[in-house]
């Protein structure tokens, strides 16, 4: 018992209550059975000074505590102290996960399995858990209650009352063809039952998890092997991925969608939860018993598909995802080891690698057997063609074939269902919809619908092999408008032109809406560092040909209309602005349809987005093609391998670190270099410091690279994509997968966070501790580390009497350059696994409201556990001019920003304002911002006022959509912080 | 015994107190606003109180506070005072403004700074980009600009050089010759404040008669009529005040007079009483009713009824 405390005997006893309830009761010990056999497994727990230390060991059906922990341990849980065993033992699922955040717990080793303990526990606290969260809810919902218990009535019919006051447009754009009414003013969604119906289903169907796809594909696995196949011989990877997801198109069920005129789903369920074993399902392990009980953003799950998930797919997967190949391959790395922490940066890539387009326009002009006759000519061409590229260049062929099959599958699917239709009108439809699939993707698109359909099947299928996370559509109004214009063409009076019109809107919504029929699976843990996402399917309008012209065309507004009418979250749409060639009615009517929705589309600066991919000397009519990615990132579409989510930086734990010498405050961690101790007066000047914060940050850079580099590896191992492959310039000729570099440009992209706090620290330190001398640093660090507890005069100094990051100084802007220059040179100087090089964004997705409860007070005042300014955006308290902060920001330097940014806004209509003033006042903030050179902007048009009333009475607000920081989210689905973050934004009038 | 206009003006350089930029609500478009400190009425409502004094003053602002008392240990002439409600006990205060230096928060501020006419416009350029996409401008208010007639020329004509799109906020009592003479022509409109008709009401609520005011009006009015700078005449609507039915009747009947077609209702609000605190001024509107609450919609529905012949700005 040397070194053992008193809570060291509890742990014991607790767990052999586990191991008793495993052994002697049958259907407890039934949880252990997997395919067939026995899932072992070791499980340590203790805490950092070993004061407990406990071991429990399930083998062959049997489970056994030990008094310590075995070398061969699966996965230890480390607890900072004896206290925490005892928090610990009272926690409920969810603060057990926020003490996990807060490292107050830590793991090593294989998460899977952790994953697995915790659906053991949940087996055995079943119904105390359910209490449990019954009580979280009711609790939560009465807080909310009497927190804003005014109902405001006159609030709610604001969303209302903007649409109502819709404006009329002029047909100024070359592009435009057929709209005399470009606004399309004379219609709303009482125009189009079928999708009033459809937004209705959307926001009161409880998404589901499916088990379709991860069953078929395991069944496939279990039965040919994955690493080597049935007669012992190494896979060649991309060719079992395609002949799994052959398997998987050819026998998934082949839905149509009540009263839909677009064929297929993503999953069976009405809105589906797509599981990714590969990458980061079985991070939901724990969770399938509670899942739908959770607070927030609960998912339905049968019975019988959380017992196939636990038996019989989990088990396949514990060790053959991204991260634990990295784990077993690299022996848990140190690079792995701070992202498991998740203080000082979130890998995007252990859940995919999927942000990127897909070449589109190809498809619909060939169709897939048009892309395969190519595949057959490159092989015949390059007779010298090596073993790998044969093989790559047939996988992809297979799962063109496969998609043929499911389309084929779909258009019987449509055909029997026109047999049995009793209405004539849907008849009509299915019919339509029969011939359709039996003609696309195989064959070229030649109509509206049949371009709408051939995409979303690809879509679709695309979603069957890549994680839906980030995975974007791209510039659909530039690929449609050809179809479009075919079908207008045809059109022979004007009757049949106006419905031609009506159906053309009818179309792109039903497209919006089936992009709706998934989402991704968010384990409750990123329901804090995320929450409210959806798969960020970004689709961008507008902005100039690859030849330069302007680009705005009809289908530009019927995107628009469409996206007004629905106001939805996904796909996330975007519009690009180019002030030389765009008209400003084009923009004016994004900034009315920002006014109706609230929060969308975000509005991005064409020239600056270019200007800033300079450096890498793309041809001008693939730069002129781009599309923005996941939140807002450019990629170049259908020829560009560019993960522009790899990871999300936080550069505040940088900063941390430099006031602690290489110490993370949080993590109690030694981790960085040794740059000096503010404490013992190491920093004579500001350039010091400057230097020291870095160091910092080049280690987490180089170790966030190294990460993502290995995860790379791991992708073109387990899961390379030939579908995605075919799909993209750059493999036909290459002969390699795009997981492997085969695009033909390759970049991955940083989400840097917390430029605004940064910058004011380091203002702050700069002019209060160096230049002015009014306080000494070690002072300064006092109060920091006390969260100025002590000292509210020195707070009340930092915070009112030092110029920040968007108040017009000039100061404050060369230093937030400063820093994001070093951020990008640091990223440009790592090539990832794919050959290609890193790019720099400033947008922060929600991870600045996560961060922030991960990091303690600054020396700019901001206080421990509040979120950072999300993206980029200046601090509240930094001007009461908006002006000001448009200006600053527009004046960082594009060249450091080649991942994008987010430039969020808050403005508040003026209820004296009339609808079009309101419209002109944001055209006029966007367009000067543009003209400053500004990069991208998001309005959120709501007023604080109103997300209070939210917060208290969600039901009312369903629909209320917000901009977080790259994306869209409807705000009752957000967390807690989230929600106040929003709310405490700087708002202002217009 | 009327309203004596104040002489031709004074020269030398204002105090400025405030330049606000991104302002909606004075004029089109995106609007850069420059406050005067100084103004010849003294109406009880005044909703800018900081600007009524020609010289600068000191403001405190509780909110503000740190609580950190290092402005009591600075004050050499011990005025400040934190046991009184208003901390600075201005009869000591001898504005030497050394607290404002000290104070941390920014709680204690100098209202009223001495700005050039080159630095006025230099603050203005950073805006020029909002002003061309929104036709916006730049907006004298105050306080009175006319006050200081010589300063507000050589403004004006600055920012007119630069393109800028002008409007000048006035209470109307000015010397009209110098006006027309060195401020008018630098202008694109007048925005004419208008309170009480009555001379005798408006002595009383403003501090002086309105002869003056209403002869500038009906000049102006005249000459913007005849093809001349644009006036539009501004009410602020004063529950009991200036918002009365007989009041409100009587200026409707004076710009049917003058040829107006539009006017402005500014509607009333409550702010400026904690403005008022904060330079340590008493409240002359203290225990009337609804003065310190917003107008109620239906009241300002009322006094919109009056002036159903005009268009509303």
């Amino acid at each position: 018992m040397s070194g053992k405390s008193v809570t060291n005997l509890v742990g014991s006893a607790v767990l052999r209550a586990m191991s008793a309830s495993f052994n002697y009761r049958g259907s407890v010990r039934e949880q252990m059975r997997s395919n067939g056999s026995w899932t072992d497994m070791t499980v340590g727990i203790r805490t950092e000074n070993r004061s407990v230390e406990q071991g429990i060991r399930f083998r062959d059906g049997k489970a056994k505590v030990m008094g310590r922990i075995p070398a061969d341990v699966d996965v230890t849980m480390i607890l900072a102290d004896d206290a925490v065993v005892w928090d610990l033992l009272k926690a409920t699922p969810n603060e057990t996960l926020l003490m996990l955040l807060r490292s107050k717990i830590r793991l090593e080793g294989n998460l899977s399995y952790m994953n697995l303990m915790n659906y053991y526990i949940s087996v055995l606290l079943a119904g105390q858990n359910t209490k449990r969260n019954a009580r979280i809810k009711a609790a939560d919902a009465e807080r909310r209650r009497a927190e804003a218990p005014s109902v405001q009535k006159a609030l709610r019919g604001e969303m209302a009352r903007r649409l109502a006051e819709r404006m009329a447009g002029e047909k100024v754009d070359p592009g435009v063809g057929y709209l005399e009414d470009p606004y399309l003013s004379g219609y709303d969604i009482s125009d189009f039952p079928r999708l009033k119906r459809f937004v209705d289903v959307h926001f009161t169907t409880r998404p589901e998890i499916c088990g379709e796809r991860p069953g078929l594909l395991t069944d496939w696995f279990q039965a040919n092997g994955f690493e080597t196949d049935a007669d012992g011989n190494p896979w060649f990877p991309p060719t079992r991925q395609a002949l799994a997801f052959k398997y998987l198109m050819e026998n998934r069920e082949p839905f149509i969608r009540k009263d839909d005129l677009v064929a297929g789903t993503t999953t069976t369920k009405e809105i589906g939860v797509v599981v990714y074993p590969d990458t980061h399902g079985t991070m939901i392990w724990g969770e399938l018993g509670s899942v739908s009980d959770r607070l927030l953003n609960p998912y339905d799950i049968s019975e019988a598909t959380a017992k196939t998930f636990h038996h019989n797919i989990f088990p396949f997967w514990t060790r053959r995802n991204m991260r634990e190949w990295v784990r077993e391959k690299y022996d848990q790395p140190l690079c792995q080891k701070l992202d498991e922490r998740f203080a000082v940066y979130f890998m995007w890539k252990t859940a995919a690698l999927s942000h990127t387009i897909a070449d589109f326009p190809r498809m619909m002009r060939l169709g897939t057997n048009g892309m395969i006759e190519e595949i057959d000519a490159e092989l015949a061409r390059d007779e010298g063609a090596s073993v790998e590229k044969r093989e790559t260049l047939q996988a992809m062929r297979i799962c063109l074939e496969a998609v043929n099959a499911y389309a084929r599958r779909l258009s019987e699917k449509a055909a029997s269902e026109a047999a049995s239709e009793p209405d004539p009108g849907r008849r009509k439809e299915l019919e339509r919809m029969a011939e359709i699939c039996s003609k696309v993707p195989a064959g070229p698109c030649d109509t509206l619908d049949e371009a709408v359909n051939a995409c979303w099947i690809l879509w679709l299928s695309l979603h069957m092999e890549s994680t839906n996370a980030g995975l974007s559509l791209g510039r659909m109004d530039q690929w449609f408008q050809p179809y479009y214009e075919a079908d207008m063409a045809a059109c022979a009076t004007p009757e049949e032109t106006e419905e031609c019109i009506r159906r053309a809107i009818e179309l792109v919504g039903c497209f919006y809406m089936r992009c709706t029929d998934h989402l991704p699976l968010i384990p409750d843990i990123g329901n804090y560092l995320f929450g409210g996402s959806s798969s960020d399917q970004a689709i961008t309008l507008g902005g100039t040909t690859p030849d330069g012209r302007d680009a705005v065309c009809d289908m530009t507004y019927i995107f628009l209309k469409v996206t007004e009418m629905l106001n939805i979250r996904d796909p996330n749409v975007n519009a690009r602005f180019n002030p030389e060639v765009n008209s400003d009615a084009y923009l004016k009517r994004l900034c009315e349809v920002n006014l109706i929705t609230c929060a969308t589309p975000s509005l991005h600066n064409d020239l600056a987005v270019m200007e800033s991919l300079e450096e890498f000397d793309y041809p001008v009519e693939e730069l002129r093609d781009w599309s923005a990615t996941g939140c807002v990132e450019p990629t170049l579409s259908g020829r560009h391998m560019g993960h522009t989510n790899c990871m999300m930086m936080n550069m505040v734990a940088a900063l941390e670190m430099a006031m602690n010498d290489g110490r993370h405050p949080l993590m109690n961690w030694e981790v960085g270099p040794r740059t000096g101790r503010v404490e013992d007066g190491d920093f004579e000047n500001f350039e010091e410091f400057f230097d020291a914060f870095t160091t910092q940050f080049q280690f987490l850079i180089d170790n966030s690279v190294e990460y993502n580099n290995l995860l790379g590896e791991a992708h073109s191992v387990l899961r390379p994509t030939p579908l995605l492959s075919s799909m993209i310039e750059g493999p036909l000729p290459s002969g390699r997968d795009v997981t492997l570099g085969g695009a033909k440009h390759n970049t991955s992209g940083s989400a840097c966070i917390g430029l605004a706090d940064v910058t004011d620290s380091l203002m702050v330190v700069k002019k209060l501790v160096f230049d002015e001398k009014k306080v000494s640093f070690s002072d300064l660090k006092r109060a920091v580390d006390t969260n100025f507890a002590d000292d509210p005069a020195l707070h009340a100094r930092v915070t009112r009497k030092v110029p920040l990051f968007g108040s017009g100084d000039e100061e404050a802007v060369a230093v937030a350059n400063r820093v994001a220059a070093f951020a990008h040179d640091a990223f440009r100087a790592h090539d990832n696994f794919r050959g290609g090089p890193y790019t720099a964004g400033f947008w922060s997705m929600s991870n600045h409201v996560a961060f922030g409860t991960l990091t303690g007070a600054l020396p700019s005042g901001r206080l421990a556990g509040k979120p950072f300014t999300p993206g980029l955006t200046p601090e509240p308290n930094a001007s009461k001019n908006l002006l000001d902060n448009i200006r600053d920001v527009a004046r960082l330097d594009p060249h450091s920003m080649n991942n994008n940014i987010a430039f969020n806004v808050k403005v508040v209509p003026s209820g004296s304002d009339s609808h079009e003033q309101v419209v002109d006042h944001m055209f006029s903030y966007v367009k000067t911002y543009f003209e400053l050179g500004g990069m991208q902007m998001q309005m959120n048009v709501v007023t604080s006022d109103m997300l209070r009333d939210a917060m208290a009475h969600p039901e009312e607000y369903r629909n209320l959509l917000v901009r977080i920081s790259g994306y869209n989210a409807y705000f009752v689905t957000l967390n807690r912080d989230m929600q106040l973050e929003l709310i405490e934004r700087a708002e202002y009038g217009i | 015994m009327g309203d004596a206009p104040p002489a031709a003006g004074r020269t030398g350089t204002p105090l400025i107190l405030e330049i606000k930029g991104n302002s909606l609500d004075d004029g089109p478009g995106i609007r850069t606003v420059v406050f005067f400190k100084g103004c010849p009425l003294s109406c009880a409502w005044c909703h800018n109180p900081e600007s009524k004094k020609v010289g600068p003053e000191l403001s405190f602002d509780p909110r503000e506070c740190a609580g950190c008392g290092l402005c009591i240990e600075t004050c050499p002439r011990g005025a400040i005072d934190d046991s009184i409600e208003a901390h600075v006990d201005r009869s000591r205060c001898d504005l030497c403004f050394e607290c404002v230096e000290t104070c941390p928060s920014g709680a204690l501020s100098r209202v009223g700074r001495e700005m050039s006419v080159g630095e006025v416009a230099a603050v203005v350029e950073k805006d020029l980009p909002f002003f061309r996409t929104s036709g916006g401008g730049v907006t004298l208010s105050g306080g009175e600009p006319t006050l200081f007639m010589d300063y507000c020329s050589r403004l004006l004509a600055r920012l007119k050089e630069m393109g800028v799109h002008t409007i000048l906020e006035t209470c109307g009592l000015f010397d009209a010759d110098a006006f027309v003479r060195t401020v008018l022509p630098h202008l694109d409109a007048v925005y004419f404040d208008l309170k009480l008709y009555d001379p005798a009401e408006h002595r009383r609520w403003c501090g002086t008669g309105n002869e003056t005011v209403l002869a500038n009006f009906a000049e102006l009015m005249r000459a913007g009529l005849e093809g001349g700078v644009e006036v539009l005449p501004r009410i602020p609507l004063i529950p009991g005040i200036t918002a009365t039915d007989e009041n409100l009747e009587a200026l409707a009947e004076l710009l049917r007079g003058a040829g107006a077609e539009r006017v402005a209702l500014l509607e009333y609000n409550p702010l400026w009483l904690e403005k008022t605190a904060k330079v340590g001024g008493r409240n002359p509107l203290a225990g009337r009713d609804a003065s310190d609450r917003w107008m109620e919609r239906s009241d300002v529905e009322r006094c919109r009824a009056a002036f159903e012949a005009f268009e509303l700005a």
